[in-house]
């Protein structure tokens, strides 16, 4: 998991969303149900980064954010050089306070740690004033060197602001850490180049056994490993320097040998306190980065939803064809009748008993001079028969509700055969007084239109 | 469990007269609103598989079937050869390979063919209608299949004839239920899977399985939909819109334009998580009468959609003295009671105030930057105390209309206002609890996943009290 990840996965969320169905069958084919979400993510990020176009923007601001730190890094570490040669410049004429180079490489060091410390408390803040007074600032100022096309890039990504601000802190560690290898580089540099007399000097009122104290508690981590490392009470009340007077005092040039070995606990001090601490605090930091990288990459928006698909069994009810249906195209039907007419030759019912045939005449006040039923729990046989003797003009009811069958169909085409006119009535229920509804009339009237016989009428009553 | 989903899936025909509302049972059964159905008999003229999937594997299958249309010709073939009761089922087989190529009986081929592969018979009739003696040929037909059966009363129209239908069912299905696919009961749908259980003694698991599933989606798809809705409020409460603008001063139309912007995206943050709670109740094909985000042309930001949905002043004022005074007495609390309880007694004066006058508008806006000439002129988090609960309103309403209707139903659904919808899932209890984290939105702060998980259980709760 790295922030390369991070931003892939930002990406193939954004613009390369994949259905519930691929990314459950990613999940079943590689078998991630059992792992972490975290590696679910990270599984499916590998699988998929190749779809992005390459150059991917991971690996854009990734590049981007190594140029900014190679540049500040390298600048850190002149800097921590040019610093400790400032420091531990020395004519010859006076002694080089130790003090200053104490506070450069411990106690600013600490100081700062300490700030790091409390920005990584308060990293989950947007808005910390600790955070941008950071390098930040200067990385920003980096990237405004950039191309036109780079700055561009990084203006697209939205970048989750808890990652931000611990990549920052991050940075900000190494940076500190470069800066005190410069320091201590120049030390070394100098001690092994140049003779150099350390002293100490101070306008507060420190007797050298309290500076012993203070020291021999400073130099506790590395005392037992480099003991030499530790200044003696001796060699701290030769090296106390005034600046009073113009010339240096005679025991300080007699001992001038014993004042160079403050080296090794200069040097121990910013071993430990510029380097070794800050390190731990880089490692802590780069600790805290990482749960941040963590944090971000469940909270991108997409995330869950792609978990929920990944862990979810995808349930699926829908039909996978495409379903073909029977169009048809609609025009009026020509042959339509708004009454019935009082005398027909025959009266026939489909599927409906005669006793139905009989009311329905009577409620229609028609009268024939025969009636049959047709369709129904009619054989065929017995439908043939019938049709066979039909002639003259005749009148067909059929219930209204039911939809034409091409049953119906094959029997009306029979009827045309033998008779002159055939009037179709469908008819509604009982309960509707007969009636039918405008929707049941229009289905049969398309029904007759496929037909289109001159014989054939509709008679519409509603 | 695992052997026995191994066996051959369980298969179920819905057949019957044309026009009866087999496609709206598969539709709601399968919740597909693709299924074409329409009031023209013959619009099925394939079957079609609907396959109940557990990643990749069926669990049953559903088959849509066209209506019989010469029940009586089948039926004359098939007593043509006489053959005993234990050979029926061969008669069937025998005329659907002599008339596979026959047009005439191509419909009947459909629909018999799924039967005679294994499928249980679902027989569809409208109780609405009277009951009819040419449905006994189909009846006789599928009897001849010896395929496991039941029948299933729809009730398309108004009247009830399910008495006699029932009486005439009874002698020739052994489960005779109804079955309303307008309806989205779940327990309906779960009453039919249990019927169709029944059918045949090896398809009880995988049936009882797919009720398992089916019970297990529809809390899926509730958490789903309250997630989207917190996401939706949270985001939209704490947009902000950024606009550039070049020379010294702000115009009055560089404003207008900054509020449009602002509208505008705050109207498609709630299009697109109206969609995806489409999309996620399986209603892809939806068609509203209005545009999908107008509710009967009251748009987002009118005043009809803040007095249907949002808080009243009264109730507004109410929140914010009860959210104020809370505040105020945590500090009352800090000084063990030394500040004589003023503490609480600002906190309310102040909440009420800015809730009253914070009533209307929608943010301020800001002019920020100066470099190059550039400047932006910025709007939000969102400021009015009202709108998270318009905008609550309209979408567990938007939601509780998309979850209510059936796959079944065809046709444009009308978003009507319904006054009294607020009151259905808005109490004083939850309108101080859903205060609290509208506070926390609008005041641009990094939300954590903790706040955001509580507020999503909220809208499930308010959600759970309309679907």
């Amino acid at each position: 998991m790295n922030l390369r990840s991070y931003i892939d996965l930002y990406q193939l969320l954004d613009g390369h969303a994949l259905t519930h169905e691929e990314n459950r069958a990613f999940a079943l084919k590689n078998d991630l149900q059992a792992q972490s979400s975290l590696r679910m993510l990270l599984a499916w990020v590998r699988a998929h980064q190749n779809s992005l176009s390459s150059p991917a923007q991971s690996a854009k601001f990734c590049k981007y954010l190594y140029i900014v730190s190679l540049v500040l890094g390298v600048l850190a570490l002149v800097l921590g050089v040019m610093t400790g040669i400032g420091l531990l410049s020395y004519s010859g004429k006076e002694p080089v306070n130790l003090i200053y180079f104490l506070a450069v490489a411990a106690f600013i060091p600490l100081f700062t740690m300490l700030l790091a410390l409390f920005s990584m408390l308060r990293a989950n803040q947007a808005q910390s004033l600790l955070i941008h007074i950071s390098p930040a600032y200067w990385m920003e100022k980096i990237v405004g060197f950039f191309s036109q096309e780079a700055r561009a890039a990084l203006s697209k990504l939205t970048i989750n602001p808890l990652l931000l601000n611990w990549l920052v802190i991050k940075r900000s560690q190494l940076l500190a850490l470069l800066f005190a290898i410069g320091l201590l580089l120049a030390l070394l540099g100098i001690v092994a180049t140049k003779d150099i007399a350390f002293a100490w000097s101070t306008t507060i009122q420190v007797s050298p056994k309290q500076f012993h104290t203070f020291l021999e508690t400073l130099s506790w981590p590395w005392s037992s490993l480099f003991p030499s490392a530790v200044p003696s009470v001796d060699l701290i009340t030769q090296s106390q320097y005034f600046r009073l007077g113009e010339t240096l005092d005679s025991g300080m040039v007699a001992n001038a040998a014993r004042l160079g070995e403050w080296w090794k606990f200069l040097a121990c001090a910013t071993l430990f306190y510029a380097i070794v601490v800050r390190f731990g605090m880089w490692l802590l930091a780069s600790f805290g980065f990482h749960q941040a990288l963590k944090e971000s990459l469940m909270s991108l928006e997409g995330v869950e939803r792609l978990l929920f698909e990944m862990n979810t069994p995808l349930v699926t009810t829908t039909a996978p064809k495409q379903e073909i249906v029977f169009a048809q195209e609609i025009h009026q039907y020509s042959r339509v009748l708004q009454t019935v007419d009082p005398h027909y030759k025959t009266t026939l019912g489909w599927a409906m008993s005669k006793n139905d045939i009989v009311i329905l005449n009577d409620s229609m006040q028609v009268s024939s001079e025969c009636v049959f039923d047709i369709g129904g729990t009619n054989t065929l046989y017995e439908d043939e028969k019938i049709i066979s003797g039909l002639q003259g003009e005749v009148l067909l009811y059929v219930k209204s509700w039911e939809p034409p069958t091409m049953d119906m169909m094959d029997a009306l085409l029979a009827i045309i055969t033998q008779v002159d006119k055939i009037t179709l009535l469908p008819t509604g229920t009982k309960e509707d007084g007969y009636i039918p509804t405008s929707r049941e009339l229009n289905i049969w009237e398309r029904k007759i239109q496929t037909l289109n016989h001159p014989k054939v009428w509709l008679c519409r009553i509603n | 469990m695992s052997h026995q989903l191994t066996a051959p899936h369980p298969k179920f025909a819905v057949v019957g007269h044309p026009n009866k509302g087999k496609s709206s049972i598969v539709a709601s059964l399968a919740q597909d609103d693709t299924v074409q159905i329409s009031d023209t008999p013959g619009t099925t003229i394939k079957s079609r598989s609907f396959p109940l999937r557990m990643d990749g594997e069926i669990i049953y299958e559903l088959f849509d079937t066209p209506g019989f249309q010469r029940a009586r010709s089948v039926l004359a073939w098939l007593e043509k050869h006489d053959v005993p009761a234990h050979k029926r089922a061969e008669a069937v087989e025998a005329f659907i390979n002599t008339h596979r190529e026959n047009e005439r009986f191509s419909d009947e081929i459909e629909l018999l063919t799924p039967i005679m592969e294994g499928a249980g018979i679902i027989y569809v009739v409208d109780g609405s209608k009277p009951y009819g003696e040419e449905y006994e040929a189909e009846m006789e037909i599928l009897r001849w299949t010896g395929q496991p059966s039941m029948a299933l009363i729809n009730h398309i129209g108004e009247n009830d004839y399910s008495q006699e239908w029932r009486r005439a069912l009874e002698q020739y299905f052994r489960i005779v239920r109804e079955y309303d696919p307008m309806e989205t009961d779940p327990q309906q749908q779960v009453l039919l899977l249990e019927s169709m259980a029944q059918l045949d003694e090896s398809w009880r698991v995988p049936l009882k399985h797919s009720i398992v599933l089916f019970e297990g989606r529809r809390d899926q798809k509730l958490e789903q939909s309250a997630k989207t809705i917190a996401h939706l409020v949270q985001s939209m409460l704490s947009h902000l819109e950024q606009f550039r603008f070049s020379g010294e001063d702000v115009e009055d139309t560089d404003r207008q334009k900054l509020l449009k912007n602002y509208q505008q995206h705050l109207r498609a943050l709630e299009q697109k998580s109206q969609k995806f709670i489409e999309q996620l109740w399986s209603h892809q094909h939806l068609q509203k009468e209005q545009e999908s985000l107008l509710f009967e042309g009251v748009d987002l930001f009118s005043k009809e959609s803040a007095s249907i949905f949002g808080l009243s002043r009264q109730e507004m004022v109410v929140t914010g003295v009860t959210g104020g005074a809370v505040t105020g007495a945590g500090i009352d609390l800090l000084f063990a009671g030394h500040t004589l309880l003023l503490g609480g007694a600002i906190g309310a004066v102040v909440g009420g105030v800015g809730a009253y006058f914070g009533f209307d508008e929608l943010s301020g806006i800001k002019v920020l930057g100066k470099t190059l000439g550039k400047r932006y002129l910025e709007m939000g988090p969102m400021e009015n105390r009202n709108f998270p609960y318009i905008l609550l309103g309209r979408s567990l309403y938007h939601l509780h209309k998309v979850a209510a209707r059936s796959h079944a139903k065809r046709g444009a659904v009308t978003l009507t206002m319904d006054e009294t919808f607020k009151e259905k899932w808005l109490d004083d209890q939850s309108r101080k609890s859903l205060e609290k984290f509208h506070k926390r939105f609008r005041s641009g702060d990094e939300i954590s996943s903790g706040e955001i998980q509580a507020y999503e259980a909220l809208v499930l709760a308010c959600l759970k009290k309309i679907v």
